[in-house]
């Protein structure tokens, strides 16, 4: 509840109409068995006009029961609607508050599931309670007045089919509750084993296990099957069970009065009317059960949107003043481990760059090379040492002003869905089409763009599925050069290029950006011979540091790295 | 909308024909039941009349002394056993019922994934895997949902509602026309609201499809938008499909929400038109006796509420089974998907003679497209190919064509000389072993895995073969060794070691040819080390095709094959290629091998 507060006062007017409404169509749904007694009592009576005025009323009735219940609907939809955009709009700024590092807690699809299913759960309770909920407690109140009023002597009934109708609502839902949670994991496990199967079709195939997989799957069915079978047993004992207590005690009512019309002989003609309000309490106590046990659902689902809301990101910034950087990347000492790592993946990092140098990171997979890059945009902080850029200790940085100095291409190319245009905007907010044009040159990326009728116009699809990867990590060097930065890091983002492309965008960089600091992480050393400086990772740990004449002398991890990848006749080609 | 409607009732009947017995009582139990309900407050009614009988003969001091409430014990003893009775048959209806849904719906899952077990791997190619899950997930909940809750619900209505109109026209035709006036209306007011609520279902689908794409989207490239401090660009563009979204739902949820009270309503509205109309039947002497006339009236009061019962229930549930009919038809069109051609007549393989060859082989995974512009490559028994080439040169390709994933469109792949058109399917992938670049887990114990292509293998043969493949010893580690549970998502193995687990499958089923694709993924050294090994162990002494990026394997090829652009432009072992100094040579000085 505490999550929706602060959203429940904009949309007041809603909620009270919606309310509002509510009880009068529960109202109107009260007075009409009264009425159609009366009527029918009238007929008997044979008093056309009582007929006529009653169903005159009735007829009013009819009218604002339908208008009550039309407004009631378009209010509360009104009202849940907007109180769960709001809710999903306030928990996607808190994500974007968040660090990246936040971000990986709850994962990439953990967020997203939060953000449409669990919002979706709380809109629909919100429409139910809004809607039928509401009308619980108002009929069951209402019909139990009625009821002790046309027949006080019956109150006993009354109490004891709320015992029983309690009684039975309990212990559905308990036992339900229990076996729906089953039917979830069983649904669960179906889907997984099918959704397996798929990932591993050609496995399947290639060693004949059709015909496993089919009886691997249909055992999941199977049970998913029984348990289904066995909620619907117990429905089928429900309803009647319901119904027993109902017209059972109509039965005793009826009897009762019986009993008691020889000194009480008023009590007859209000039979009609008392068994049909216990009906309506009966109703309302099952439906409002069912209801409840909906409402529980909704619950996890507040509970899972408020953990984000209650999230502090892990690092923010001193946003007051813009601050000048110039291309200058210092580590001191840095080291980083991974939340829920044991091991650092960066040990005692230190090395210091000028402005304009080309620096290659080398080193195996899982040396710490990715890593060591995302501390330069700040996207982790060290968890010891300090980073530096343009002399500023990342942790006193202005936010706006290290995204203006430093710009990172990532290893996987992401673009958004839009345009070529609105991608390379994202790195430069005032980008006209010279910048992209220039930016495109760079990256060789001119040579397909510019082949489209529309050009920068041309659209990105979702997932980016109308371009090759080549093509995707063109796109995102562009985006990366476009601002003109200080400090480019290239995290292995060449890695789909031909040779030839690969070869012109270094050429480019190289002319266009000679005054930029550019990192660029390698797996290939080819790729970063000719850098000013090559820094070698070994196991988190930085082995060597200079350029490559220099390190193939002194540094006999460099020289296994280089002669490894490079055989021998490369080498001798190199010489 | 027609054929939706025919094309689910024939698939409804296919699956329902099992039960032919089961819904024969169900029909008959909910004619009895129905029949009951009806009848049952009239003997409610009788009992309240026997007893206002008994208290005008009671109040009268003439008569007090033979009032008698017996008469209306008698009454209320029926009403109660008629009760019962209803109780009864619903209690058996509903467990009959509880079967159906289930049990058809199984029959439907289990049909469908035995269905995508005999479909062609090209389908799956062409089709994401979420798309066809969904058909697990939605559709078939839709249909469930539908099953469980509308067809029995709607048999029961339409009883109750034929019923009702039988009753009423014995009753007093004139007053059941009267009590149906509306019906036409009714029907054309529920049906316009359903289609304007299914009109706004639709587009609220679709936008929050774009919602969830956007969200998607911007939190995996979150890092994007952190680098590039795109978060009040990204916020702004979630605002909108948000707002979007919010309008949409308010105009669905409205529409759908509105239908319940109107229905009502015209419920209402329907009673006071009938006894208007009664009343005014009943006046002007149209019927025998005034009374009788009065009395008709009351009766239609509850005809007509029950009359109108069925109408609103049918028309609520509409949604539930349009979105079963498209779950039907979505189904339907997966049912309706070309199956691959076992050829279980076709020739037995077992195993390499001699050779195999790809003769002149040209193929295209569409019509229009041409991927492999005809290769010629020759494979003596035992020898070891390297498929070398940069990316989408067609060395994946060669591979579906071995193992018969797909057919040539031209020329022909002959083992022995027998073209592997004319095989047996299953005796062709018996022998013909297959490691896959990225690797799959099973749900199941790491033995599980190991045995997943020989289900009958020993203990010895799977420690023989997990030993071979250099996983044994991490195994081991394990605290429930090879009973250790496991699955793709959440697994205790590294990438590096799901691979060789995979060889391990591989080696226990001991195939004759085998086709390896390694990986490209980087592990670390030690893995690195251990996969060499173990494909190494995997590749001796077998006649193996590798798409190689290792340069170790490719070094070690009897033969290497340059494939470029779907043509091969270079043939030969390592030395000759370099010799030969063209595009291996090139590829080779940049590393491009490795790709």
């Amino acid at each position: 509840m505490k999550l929706l507060k602060p959203f429940i006062g904009r949309y007041k007017l809603d909620l009270t109409v919606a309310i509002l409404m509510v009880a009068i169509a529960s109202v109107a749904m009260l007075l009409q068995p009264t009425l159609l007694s009366n009527i029918v009592q009238a007929i008997t009576d044979d008093n056309m006009e009582k007929v006529n005025k009653i169903g005159a009323q009735l007829l009013v009735l009819a009218v604002i029961g339908l208008a009550a219940g039309i407004l009631n609907t378009i209010f509360a939809a009104r009202a849940s609607q907007g109180i769960s955009a709001d809710v999903r709009e306030s928990a996607y700024r808190k994500i974007q508050t968040f660090s990246f590092s936040n971000i990986e807690k709850f994962s990439v699809g953990n967020l997203v599931v939060r953000l449409t299913n669990d919002v979706t759960q709380i809109q629909n309770v919100l429409m139910l309670v809004l809607q039928p909920l509401m009308r619980m407690p108002i009929l069951f109140i209402g019909g139990f007045i009625l009821a002790v009023r046309s027949i006080p002597q019956l109150w006993w009934i009354i109490i004891l089919m709320v015992i029983l109708v309690g009684g039975i609502s309990y212990f559905v839902v308990k036992n339900l509750g229990k076996r729906f949670g089953k039917i979830q994991w069983l649904m669960d496990k179906v889907n997984a084993k099918a959704k397996e199967n798929l990932q591993g079709m050609r496995v399947v195939k290639s060693f004949n296990q059709e015909a496993n997989e089919e009886e691997r799957f249909t055992n999941v069915s199977n049970e998913l099957r029984d348990v289904n079978i066995q909620i619907g047993y117990f429905f089928a004992m429900i309803m009647p069970a319901f119904m027993f207590v109902g017209q059972g005690l109509m039965v005793v009512a009826i009897y009762t009065v019986g009993n008691m019309v020889n000194t009480q002989p008023e009590l007859l003609a209000q039979i009609t009317g008392f068994t049909n309000y216990i009906m309506i309490i009966m109703n309302a106590i099952i439906v409002g059960g069912m209801m409840m046990s909906f409402a529980t659902r909704a619950f996890v689902s507040m509970g899972r949107i408020q953990s984000i809301m209650d999230t502090k990101p892990t690092f923010t910034y001193d946003n007051e003043n813009e601050q000048d950087l110039d291309g200058r990347v210092e580590f001191d000492d840095v080291s980083f481990t991974y939340q829920d790592d044991d091991q650092p993946t960066l040990k005692h990092i230190t090395f210091k760059t000028e402005p304009g140098e080309m620096i290659g990171i080398v080193g195996a997979t899982g040396s710490g090379k990715s890593t060591l890059a995302q501390l330069i945009p700040r996207i982790y902080d060290p968890s010891a040492g300090t980073v530096k850029v343009g002399g500023v200790d990342l942790k006193h940085v202005n936010e706006h002003s290290l995204r203006e100095t430093v710009s990172f291409v990532l290893q996987k190319a992401t673009l958004f869905s839009g345009t070529i245009a609105d991608n390379l905007r994202q790195g430069m907010e005032t980008a006209q089409l010279p910048d992209m044009k220039r930016a495109a040159n760079i990256a060789q990326a001119a040579e397909f763009v510019e082949q489209y009728d529309d050009q920068y116009e041309h659209a990105v699809e979702e997932r980016s599925a109308n371009f090759s990867g080549g093509q995707k990590q063109r796109l995102s060097i562009a985006r990366g050069v476009i601002g003109q930065p200080k400090i480019l890091i290239l995290d292995d983002s060449t890695s789909a290029l031909d040779a030839r492309s690969e070869k012109l965008v270094k050429q480019a960089l190289d002319e266009e950006l000679s005054d930029t600091t550019t990192f660029i992480i390698a797996e290939k050393v080819s790729s970063v011979i000719n850098a000013d400086n090559i820094l070698v990772l070994d196991n988190g740990e930085m082995v060597a540091y200079g350029p490559h004449s220099e390190l193939m002398q002194t540094s006999p991890v460099y020289q296994e790295i280089y002669a490894t990848q490079k055989a021998k006749e490369a080498k001798n080609n190199e010489e | 909308m027609k054929n939706n409607v025919k094309e689910s009732a024939k698939f409804f009947a296919h699956y329902l024909k099992h039960f032919k017995v089961a819904l024969f009582f169900i029909l008959v139990l909910t004619i009895l039941a129905t029949w009951l309900q009806v009848k049952a407050p009239v003997y409610m009614g009788r009992s309240i009349t026997e007893l206002s009988k008994y208290l005008m003969t009671y109040l009268n001091p003439v008569t007090k002394s033979q009032a008698s409430l017996s008469d209306f014990h008698q009454a209320l003893l029926l009403f109660g056993l008629f009760t019962l009775m209803i109780l009864i048959s619903l209690f058996l209806n509903g467990l009959l019922q509880a079967i159906v849904a289930p049990k058809s719906v199984n029959d439907m899952r289990t049909g469908l994934f035995a269905k995508l077990q005999r479909m062609t791997i090209r389908y799956f190619d062409n089709h994401q895997d979420g798309e066809i899950l969904s058909r697990f997930t939605s559709d078939l909940d839709n249909i469930f949902n539908a099953m469980n809750n509308a067809l029995f619900q709607i048999l029961q209505q339409v009883v109750m509602f034929i019923g009702v109109i039988w009753m009423m026209f014995n009753e007093s035709p004139k007053m059941a026309m009267a009590t149906m006036a509306t019906t036409p209306l009714v029907i054309i007011v529920g049906i316009v609201i359903m289609i304007q609520a299914k009109k706004y279902v639709d587009i609220q689908q679709a936008e929050v499809g774009h919602l969830n794409g956007y969200i998607n989207e911007q939190i995996n490239g979150e890092k994007v938008i952190i680098t590039n401090g795109l978060q009040e660009d990204s916020i702004n563009g979630f605002v909108e499909h948000n707002e979007k979204v919010r309008r949409a739902m308010v105009r669905s949820q409205a529409w759908s929400g509105v239908l319940n009270p109107i229905m009502q309503g015209l419920g209402l509205f329907n009673l006071a038109i009938v006894i208007f109309f009664g009343a005014k039947l009943a006046l002007t002497g149209d019927v025998a006796s005034r009374a009788a006339g009065l009395g008709l009236i009351v009766t239609f009061v509850s005809f007509s509420q029950q009359y109108f019962q069925p109408i609103s229930q049918i028309t609520s549930l509409y949604n539930m089974m349009q979105q079963a009919m498209t779950g039907v038809h979505r189904l339907n069109v997966i049912f309706d998907q070309d199956e691959e051609d076992k050829h279980e007549d076709g020739a037995q393989f077992d195993g390499v003679k001699n050779n195999i060859k790809l003769q002149d082989v040209h193929f295209g995974y569409n019509e229009e497209r041409e991927i492999i512009h005809g290769i010629d490559i020759d494979v003596e028994k035992g020898e070891m190919v390297a498929l070398v080439g940069p990316t989408g040169s067609g060395k994946t390709t060669v591979m579906n064509l071995l193992n018969r994933f797909y057919d040539v469109t031209s020329g022909a792949v002959l083992f022995d000389d027998v073209d592997v058109r004319d095989m047996n399917i299953k005796s062709l992938r018996d022998n013909v072993g297959i490691v896959l670049q990225e690797s799959v887990l099973f749900t199941g114990t790491v033995r599980d895995n190991i045995v997943f292509g020989k289900t009958d293998a020993t203990d010895e043969e799977v420690i023989d073969a997990a030993k071979q493949a250099n996983i044994h010893d991490f195994i081991m580690t394990l605290e429930n060794g090879y009973e250790t549970e496991v699955s793709d998502e959440n697994s205790v193995f590294s990438t590096g070691q799901k691979q060789l687990l995979s060889i391990a499958r591989t080696i226990l089923t001991q195939p004759d040819l085998l086709i390896l694709d390694e990986a490209t993924s980087n592990v670390d050294t030690v893995t690195e080390e251990k996969i060499q090994r173990a494909m190494d162990n995997v590749i001796a002494g077998r006649t193996s095709f590798v798409i190689a990026h290792r340069l170790k394997t490719i070094l070690n090829a009897d033969k290497i094959v340059v494939l470029k652009d779907g043509r091969i432009i270079e043939q030969g072992n390592h030395e000759t290629l370099l010799a030969q100094n063209g595009f291996y040579a090139e590829l080779y000085k940049n590393q491009m091998v490795f790709d």
